[in-house]
């Protein structure tokens, strides 16, 4: 009887059992195991000259800022948390000095202890490289533009104590974006002593779950779980995920579709790259919601009209390239990755507000064309090389030959495509390609640098349109010294606006990217970040 | 009896070779097919070669399809089903049509053949007889300048020099061409191929310039350059004539190679090389795309290179000979030719 009474008793904690544990979530898969994922392109290896989506992912798990972003999917994961620091910076002194203190007793894998002047050297690091977020730190922080140029004497701006922990940075002036840039992966720090060159075929000591434990140039890397973690960074960041796999092998594999039929055979778990179109729609056909999953990063495809030269020196020509460019059309030949848009601001950037002042209008475009008039037709269209894009160029070259220009293409490889056009040498520039990727997910990091007239420049300019507009400079410039409030994404929302009556950009989407991984990953696990794309400790065998 | 020319004899024996017949109206069948792009472009396709189609729809036997779907997959061949519009379907997202892309990427692709190996010839042509006529420091540095170029893979000299001009173009004094001119990817393999004819050029002008006929034009006074070219060049012209057809072949499979790598023809310009580039990402769901221009090139380069194979054995029958010897299948001495 007794027996009798127990059996229903014991099914009865079995099943509680179940269901705390498939209800807690976190404690079902598999702990362990080694992902093998492919890269298209090899990666920097290094953070402080890590720029391309690669290069993001792959640093995002290995190397710790003082803050970072969120461990999470779409807007919460645009949120900046403590990573190294104790907890986010006390802005004092009129939004020009920041404070923050450095959690004690974290390590490097390699052992060493983290120390607060690690934070110092490793901004003169950036100078000293030359980093492309160089520029986030040059004109803000007090003596960096002197170090920049020098590379030498430190940079007055920056107080630290090894015993305290205590970083104070000062700033030149109130920039609201500056907790933001904090959390670049440009400022992980790194030992003090690390060599001022490129370390990706020799990665510097990680400070995150992950460590690159080997390294083979231009065919992959290797990460495995950092030593110093489990006993000392991992119990002093307990909001910091571990990780699931204790390995993740990763091999270059350029042909794209090779890697999708690898992930169909189940010899790799995951692509870091975007489908090939010809695939794409077959895997999402046939793997949607289960392995394969579309993933919205901020960012945002136009074609920029050069405003300082004939013919796009006048308003109503680059207003009619907008009623001509058809963004439907364009996302067709992005197979459909593509989401239609027409505005500056992308969608999950705070200020989007969606709109359209310039419905697709052939005839009116032609109009206007025609009201203009403009005596130089000969034009040069500048694209990179790269599928679709070029696919993209060839499209909006049509597009102006049918509106009447004499438009020749450039292709240029993707490899220097950016380096020529921002050289203002280059000749010939007057229109052409580009895309943006939100370096943070905050508006004066799209407005400062492509739209403010301080942002043009001969070398390294990020100002394609080289559109100056005083009043809109000067917006610019105010509110990036302000906190982001929702004050002020209503200003960004109506500088978009502003923008695109001058008509500068020929927007037409925003990109989409997909997460497709093998049958065995938990595909809901799997974590997107904005900014960093996959996030590494997320992926968990089922 | 009257005397036949060597020339006339050539045209005997390469009329008679009905190999060099069928790969010649190949051939000629080729360029009658290209040539008449803008005929099929204007007055069939009703469309250029550059014209985009994306968002359009086409009928097709009272059925209205459209020229690229959603998901950006093109069109396949529609034959004679919409008139002869999209006759092969449509050459990927942007919707062109892609036999009016094929008749002027041949044009193209024979184009930059032909100019190209007109260049190789001229050069080679020249180079070597200037290196074999002077000899001595002239072919020493002439031999040095040749071998640098012979250092480097074909493929590889000419990706890195296309990736070099694509940019700022050439410009050589007055003469200025853009990164995106044909003429550049023309230059390029016109100049790399160059060493390829030079040399057996100069070997063979080492060998005649010993013969009788040359010492005879020198004692009788004749400078340099009227032997060069009265006495040394025409006896040059059967060897010459086959490097050339050779050398269009050569040259149509480089520029396919580099537009493939994208450091040849440029956009929108097309070409076999760049069809087959750009056909490349849809392989697995529209194949015709690159077998298509793939297969046109395939064709041409064969049936020049054979037609080559049956011109040299037309103008230099002890040339046929000598190989068929080397490899032991020649007949037995005494017989007649």
């Amino acid at each position: 009887m007794r027996k009798l009474q127990a059996v229903p008793a014991l099914i009865g904690l079995v099943a509680i059992a179940l269901c705390l544990a498939s209800c807690s979530g976190g404690s079902s898969g598999k702990e362990g195991g080694t992902l093998h994922g492919t890269y298209a392109t090899p990666a920097e290896l290094d953070p402080t000259v890590a720029y391309t989506a690669e290069g993001l992912t792959a640093m995002y798990d290995t190397y710790l800022p003082l803050l970072t972003y969120a461990h999470a999917d779409g807007a919460a994961g645009t949120k900046v948390v403590p990573a190294l620091a104790e907890s986010l910076p006390k802005i004092t002194d009129g939004g020009k000095t920041y404070t923050l203190t450095l959690r004690k007793g974290l390590k490097y894998s390699d052992g060493t202890l983290v120390k607060a002047s690690d934070f110092a050297a490793t901004i003169e690091r950036v100078f000293k490289l030359n980093s492309v977020g160089a520029p986030f730190y040059e004109e803000s922080i007090v003596g960096a533009e002197k170090f920049a140029r020098t590379k030498s004497g430190g940079i007055s701006g920056i107080e630290t104590d090894d015993k305290t922990g205590r970083i104070v940075i000062h700033l030149t002036q109130p920039r609201g974006t500056f907790t933001n840039e904090l959390a670049l992966i440009y400022t992980a720090l790194l030992p003090g002593d690390t060599p001022a060159k490129d370390l990706t075929r020799d990665p510097p000591p990680a400070t995150g779950p992950y460590a690159i434990a080997k390294v083979e140039p231009g065919h992959g890397w290797s990460y495995e779980r950092n030593p110093v973690w489990a006993k000392t960074n991992g119990k002093l960041m307990p909001d910091l995920p571990a990780g699931h796999v204790d390995k993740i092998d990763i091999t270059v594999v350029r042909n794209k579709a090779t890697s999708v039929n690898e992930i169909e055979r189940g010899q790799s778990n995951w692509m870091q790259s975007i489908l090939p179109a010809d695939s794409y729609s077959k895997v999402k056909d046939r793997y949607e919601g289960t392995q394969f999953r579309v993933e919205h990063p901020i960012n945002l495809y136009y074609f920029w009209m050069n405003t300082s030269k004939p013919p796009f020196d006048d308003l109503k020509v680059r207003q009619a390239v907008n009623y001509a460019v058809d963004p439907a059309a364009l996302e067709r030949i992005y197979s459909g990755a593509l989401v239609a848009a027409h505005q500056i601001l992308p969608e999950g950037m705070p200020g989007h507000e969606p709109y359209n002042l310039y419905p697709h209008d052939m005839a009116k475009a032609k109009e206007l064309l025609a009201e203009a008039n403009p005596s130089d037709r000969d034009i040069t269209v500048w694209v990179d090389s790269e599928s679709p894009n070029d696919e993209a160029g060839a499209y909006y070259q049509d597009v102006l030959s049918k509106l009447g220009f004499d438009a020749k293409l450039k292709t240029i490889n993707a490899d220097v495509y950016f380096q020529l056009i921002s050289n203002s040498s280059t000749p010939d520039l007057d229109t052409g390609w580009t895309n943006w990727f939100a370096d943070y997910p905050h508006p004066n990091d799209w407005f400062q640098p492509q739209l403010s007239g301080k942002s043009i420049a001969p070398i390294g300019n990020t100002n394609l349109a080289n559109i100056n507009e005083p009043k809109l400079t000067a917006k610019i410039e105010r509110l990036g010294g302000e906190t982001l409030g929702p004050k002020q994404e209503d200003e960004y929302a109506e500088m978009d606006r502003e923008f695109m009556e001058l008509a500068p950009w020929a927007p037409y989407g925003t990109n989409t990217v997909s997460t497709f991984v093998s049958s065995d990953i938990d595909l809901d696990k799997v974590i997107f970040n904005p900014t960093f794309g996959q996030d590494l400790t997320s992926f968990q065998f089922k | 009896m009257e005397g036949r020319s060597p020339w006339y004899l050539a045209y005997r024996r390469l009329r008679r070779n009905r190999v060099a017949l069928a790969f010649g109206g190949l051939f000629l069948a080729i360029v009658v097919f290209v040539l008449a792009a803008p005929l099929w472009a204007n007055q069939v396709a009703d469309t250029g070669p550059n014209d985009t189609h994306t968002l359009e729809k086409v009928a097709v036997d009272g059925e209205t399809r459209e020229v690229v779907d959603p998901e950006g997959k093109p069109v396949g061949p529609l034959w004679l089903g919409a008139g002869g519009k999209f006759f092969l379907g449509a050459d990927g997202r942007l919707g062109r049509d892609e036999m009016v892309r094929l008749m002027y990427g041949g044009r193209t692709s024979l184009f930059v053949g032909i100019a190209a190996a007109l260049i190789t010839t001229l050069l080679g042509t020249g180079l070597g007889l200037l290196a074999g006529w002077y000899r001595g420091w002239t072919d020493a540095i002439i031999a040095r300048a040749l071998d640098v170029v012979w250092a480097f893979p074909v493929t590889l000299l000419g990706a890195a020099l296309g990736l070099a001009l694509a940019v700022g173009g050439l410009r050589i004094g007055p003469l200025h061409l853009s990164g995106s001119s044909i003429w550049i990817p023309i230059l390029i393999i016109g100049v790399v191929y160059t060493p390829y004819v030079a040399r057996p050029i100069r070997g063979e002008v080492l060998a005649l310039r010993e013969k009788e006929f040359v010492e005879a034009a020198v004692s009788q006074g004749a400078g340099p350059l009227r032997v060069m070219l009265v006495e040394l060049l025409p006896n040059l012209l059967s060897t010459v004539i086959v490097f050339f057809a050779i050398s269009i072949a050569n040259s149509m499979l480089l520029e396919s190679i580099l537009s493939f790598l994208g450091v040849g023809v440029q956009p929108p310009n097309t070409s076999w090389g760049t069809m087959i580039a750009g056909g490349f990402e849809l392989i697995t769901s529209a194949p015709l795309l690159t077998v298509v221009p793939g297969a046109m090139l395939l064709l041409t380069v064969l049936s020049v290179n054979v037609f080559a194979d049956c011109l040299r054995d037309a103008l230099d029958p002890r040339a046929k000979l000598r190989l068929e010897a080397h490899a032991g299948i020649a007949e037995p001495e005494g017989t007649p030719v």
